[in-house]
């Protein structure tokens, strides 16, 4: 009796699991009606295919808005893009490590900015440069040099980031900091490092710390951190893309880690900041990131206010993050022409608004402030990125080893950190020996794969 | 006579019914865990950069040599037995305590059944978020630290400092992982006779006594067992460290997988991941044959 | 006597009350995800220094509501069920009969079986995800339904665990079944594998969360919408800068609900299996 059920059970499940499987097979194919963030297009059909990560609804419907817009007008040469639910950058990186391997890679890939150099230096995406000859000059010189590797044209990009000192004007006064002063700075006299720390000082209460420094463990503090080393005299890495040695470990450099340590080791800044820190009022200010306007407009509670991204005593150059994900087109592409046709259309100056309206980033074409959509970013905090983009944003090094050393030049940050947190000092020597090793690790990398 | 031909004629299918029963499981296994492995100790003696492919290069035991010299090697090592060692003990007996507080069938044992396992039904994603934040070294963002501050105790850096990371990962990963064992126990429990509780009961023995002398001794077998699968989820620890201290600070959270991941996909050394993957292989599968031996003897 | 009987009570309070605390200590990171899953995004990192964080403020379904609007929720559902459901069909049958091989049947190189599941339960997955892939492909089955189960069948934890629970039934069952004239294939099915409903029970309940979990491998293996599985979906929202917590929250609400059903339906096989179904007696 009981075997029979047992059995009878058994061969329900199997019948029922294939069954269902057989029914979402035959759902399978009509996939393209998409709010929803996955295929939009036929990817049977199609020429050109498109993989970009999965985003918000408003970009998911810009996509199958304008694959429709395109597909109507060319039916021959249809395109397809699918949505790629990444966990993290490194898990998209492993996707695409993957489909390398079994040459199956669509004819279009986003990737982000500084990572355009690993996959052009690797020959997995192909130059472009000819389909954007006469528009380049339009885009953004941040976003040129990002994309452009060994002379060529290998990505493009719609969108842009960045990254300036926002400040809790409710907190500041609280604590008696001059926030007039702040609100009036332009991009020619913009806030020092000391001027930071002071505010810092200052404002680091019971209740809430100086600053916020932004401490992801990843591509974050390359990212927001990198115009510190410029300003103060050294990049991470040289303009040639060859060697760290001298640069990420350079007495400037040294200094610069020293100075940000510091504030850390001083309990100006948290070492492990929770996510939305600033937002919540837990930091006074923060260096924080182009997309955390839409969410202050949103939601703070309290008067705040953003000022450019601080500059090195020493020097006073005005330098500021930028880079955004970029479309490039990959070596398994089948009808280049085609694809890069599309692409230049895709990255039209009226697309490239809408787009970056959707996704609420700054654009990369100048021309793209023009259209209605853009007209918020005319003037206030948008405008201020906007500025800083088009004066002093300076690209991540454009290297193929780059993932090797911003992986460890992130982990080297956090032993940095961790250290100056734990000790409440800072110790010149061991910030340099972290120093060394990112730079001898990177020297590897680029000896063993990229140097002859 | 007949019982002996009726002995062998049982040997024979047995034998048979050996072979049958085993096939399909040994095939797929071979198929998708022993290929690949070999693929593995394939790829270890050549340099091969994971963007391409088509352009490896064999460079003979290089990666070995490496190897031995990495110190970021041994460490994850040392991090992995260390992880595994502590949190196998810690772990097991707290997963014994919960099974013994919902064996007996109650009112609501199924509800206190759901919470004990409600860790594991939760995304380590968002467990791991959870907790990074709970050990937030802010008294002012952190959980616990807020407790100890109003406990007159000074606020302590979990996971910033490399003296207690390793330790916040173990007590948040025997508290999440202890709901699996949990069931594992709750199933070698259910199959202790009755009678026998009943016996020690009527004998004047204490619950610890029957504890001791019914529970602990029916329940060898399922404690070998789950010791040996801990210990080997132990030894696989990844998802921790790779949310909450990307194996920092100064490598003390850095484990084997963690390092082997890193390596072949975040930093594209895929060769050098493999030769990594092929020792650690190998030195894992040597400690669990020489347990299971240990073990299985008597 | 009624000293006793108040005695009686006050351990039966005792112990509901120290199960509820410990429990409630289990079950907090749930608590604090659903409360989360009600709250603005604004709202979901505040107060982390009191147990406020655990009471949702202002609270809303309006990320629930996201989430159904950005994911067919239904399909992801009948995806991640099918494929889960078809490994673990197999995954019960073809591991259990090869835990039974190991535990009761006497052949040539049955040790030598046993020692290669022991071993090769170690190798991690995250080791061996490019050569799994590069095998996929070569077998033509990047992107489809094969590839998310035929790999994921056998599985040396399931092959141990059912070993470990067979080798506890008592040699005289299945002898006195044999001389009933039952072959050994029969005594498995007629009669061991009825009286085991907590192990096969056990095994489905942790390989079902095992698979549930399951991101790495779908995702580097499955491209598009008509496969995607839960984790996937549930990966979609995190989407590029910023990361927006309040819906990955509510999807990983909705995510966990089936699981916990699961979790309470199977539990009813958890029965006093060998003891209470007559082997002794």
């Amino acid at each position: 009796m009981k075997r029979k059920m047992l059995c009878s059970g058994l061969a329900i499940m199997m019948a029922s699991s294939l069954m269902a499987c057989g029914s979402s097979q035959s759902t399978g194919g009509d996939a393209s009606t998409g709010t929803e963030g996955a295929t939009q297009g036929d990817m049977d059909d199609a020429v050109i295919t498109i993989w970009s990560p999965s985003d918000k609804e408003s970009i998911e419907n810009w996509w199958a808005e304008k694959i429709d817009e395109w597909n109507t007008a060319h039916p021959d040469m249809k395109a397809a893009r699918e949505a790629i639910d990444r966990s993290d950058s490194y898990a998209y990186d492993n996707k695409i490590a993957t489909a390398v391997t079994s040459n199956s890679l669509p004819s279009i890939f986003f990737v982000d900015g500084p990572q355009v150099s690993y996959y052009a230096a690797n020959e997995l995406i192909v130059p472009i440069t000819d389909y954007f000859s006469d528009s380049i000059d339009d885009f953004d010189p941040a976003t040129q040099a990002q994309c452009t590797y060994d002379g060529e044209l290998y990505a493009i990009s719609a969108t842009q980031s960045g990254v300036a000192f926002y400040y809790n004007k409710d907190l500041l006064k609280e604590c008696g900091v001059d926030t007039d002063d702040l609100d009036s700075r332009t991009i020619d006299n913009p806030i020092t490092w000391s001027e930071m720390a002071e505010i810092a000082e200052k404002c680091t209460t019971d209740s809430y710390v100086g600053t916020h420094i932004i401490m992801d463990h990843g591509e974050g503090i390359p990212y927001a951190l990198e115009p510190m080393y410029i300003s103060e005299g050294k990049d991470y890495i040289s303009d040639d893309g060859t060697t760290a040695d001298g640069y990420v470990n350079s007495d400037e450099s040294v200094k610069t880690t020293a100075f940000l340590a510091d504030l850390i080791a001083k309990g100006y800044a948290n070492v492990d900041p929770i996510t939305d820190e600033f937002l919540n009022g837990a930091c006074a200010t923060e260096l924080g990131g182009s997309w955390d306007v839409a969410t202050l407009e949103a939601n703070a509670t309290f008067d705040w206010g953003v000022t450019y991204y601080p500059v090195a005593d020493d020097t006073h150059k005005a330098v500021s993050p930028c880079g955004d994900w970029s479309a490039a087109v990959s070596k398994d592409c089948e009808n280049v022409e085609a694809t890069g046709e599309f692409l230049k259309w895709l990255m039209n100056t009226e697309n490239v608004a809408s787009y970056a309206d959707a996704i609420a980033k700054p654009a990369t074409r100048a021309s793209a402030y023009d259209e209605e959509c853009m007209a918020s970013y005319a003037e206030g905090p948008r405008a201020l990125f906007v500025e800083q983009l088009q004066n002093s944003a300076a690209p991540r090094p454009r290297t193929p080893s780059y993932a090797t050393f911003s992986t460890d030049y992130a982990e080297a940050m956090s032993n940095i950190f961790s250290e100056a947190a734990s000790t409440k000092a800072v110790d010149e020597s061991y910030i340099k020996e972290q120093l060394d090793s990112v730079a001898d690790s990177f020297a590897e990398d680029y000896n063993t794969y990229y140097a002859n | 006579m007949a019982k002996t031909e009726q002995m062998s004629g049982r040997k024979r299918d047995e034998r048979i019914a050996g072979y049958v029963f085993s096939l399909p499981a040994v095939a797929l296994l071979i198929a998708f865990l022993v290929v690949p492995i070999i693929y593995t100790v394939y790829y270890s003696v050549f340099q091969y950069q994971v963007m391409r492919p088509n352009d490896i290069t064999f460079i003979g035991f290089e990666n070995y040599h490496k190897l031995i010299t990495d110190s970021d090697f041994w460490i994850s090592l040392k991090n992995t037995f260390y992880f595994t060692i502590v949190v196998v003990p810690v772990q097991c007996t707290l997963a014994l305590a919960l099974a013994m507080l919902v064996s007996k069938k109650f009112k609501g044992v199924s509800v206190f059944r759901t919470m004990y396992f409600s860790p594991q039904l939760t995304s380590m994603v968002v467990i791991a978020v959870l907790w990074t934040v709970l050990y937030n070294s802010n008294p002012n963002t952190g959980l616990i630290n807020a407790l100890l501050v109003n406990l007159g105790l000074e606020p302590i850096n979990f996971l910033t400092n490399e003296r207690t990371a390793m330790n916040s990962i173990i007590f948040m990963s025997a508290w999440q992982g202890a709901g699996y064992q949990m069931m594992i126990f709750l199933a070698g429990l259910q199959g202790i006779p009755r009678d026998q509780y009943e016996a020690a009961s009527v004998d004047g023995a204490t619950p610890w006594q029957q504890f001791w002398f019914v529970t602990i001794p029916n329940l060898k077998g399922t404690i070998k067992y789950v010791i040996m699968i801990t210990m080997i989820q132990a030894m696989k620890l990844f998802t921790q460290p790779y949310v909450m201290t990307q194996g920092g600070p100064r490598n003390s959270t850095k484990t084997m997988v963690y390092y082997i991941y890193t390596q072949g996909f975040q930093k594209g050394n895929f060769g050098y991941a493999c030769s990594v993957a092929a020792v650690f292989f190998v030195i894992v599968v040597a400690m669990s044959l020489i347990l299971q031996k240990i073990t299985s003897e008597e | 006597m009624k000293s006793l009987k108040t005695q009686k009570a006050l351990q039966k309070i005792l112990f509901y009350a120290g199960n509820t605390i410990i429990g409630i200590i289990f079950v907090s990171p749930l608590i604090w995800m659903i409360s989360a899953s009600l709250k603005p995004e604004a709202k979901i990192f505040a107060n982390m220094n009191s147990i406020q964080t655990f009471v949702p403020e202002d609270a809303s379904f309006d990320n629930f509501i996201e989430v159904f609007r950005r994911v067919d929720l239904m399909n992801v559902f009948e995806n991640t069920i099918t494929y889960i459901l078809l490994i673990l069909v197999f995954d019960l049958l073809i591991n259990s009969i090869c835990g039974y091989a190991l535990a009761k049947f006497r052949f040539k190189g049955r040790k030598l079986i046993l020692s290669f599941v022991v071993a090769l339960m170690v190798m991690p997955m995250e080791a061996i995800l490019l050569p799994m892939y590069i095998e996929m492909s070569q077998l033509g089955w990047v992107n489809s339904l094969p590839a998310l189960v035929v790999p994921s069948i056998a599985k040396c934890f399931s092959i141990y665990m059912f070993y470990n629970f067979f080798k506890d039934i008592p040699d005289d069952l299945l002898e006195a079944a044999s001389i009933d004239g039952s072959s050994p294939i029969r005594t498995f099915f007629s009669i061991v594998m009825p009286i085991s409903k907590t192990v096969y029970a056990t095994v489905f309940i942790l390989d079902f969360v095992a698979h549930w979990n399951d991101f790495m491998w779908p995702f580097l293996i499955m491209t598009g919408k008509e496969n995607r599985t839960i984790q996937l979906a549930v990966q979609s929202f995190f989407g590029t800068q910023p990361v927006h917590y309040s819906a990955i929250m509510a999807s990983l609400v909705l995510s966990a609900i089936p699981m916990i059903v699961m979790f309470i339906f199977m539990q009813k096989y958890y029965v006093e299996g060998i003891a209470s179904s007559g082997i002794k007696g």
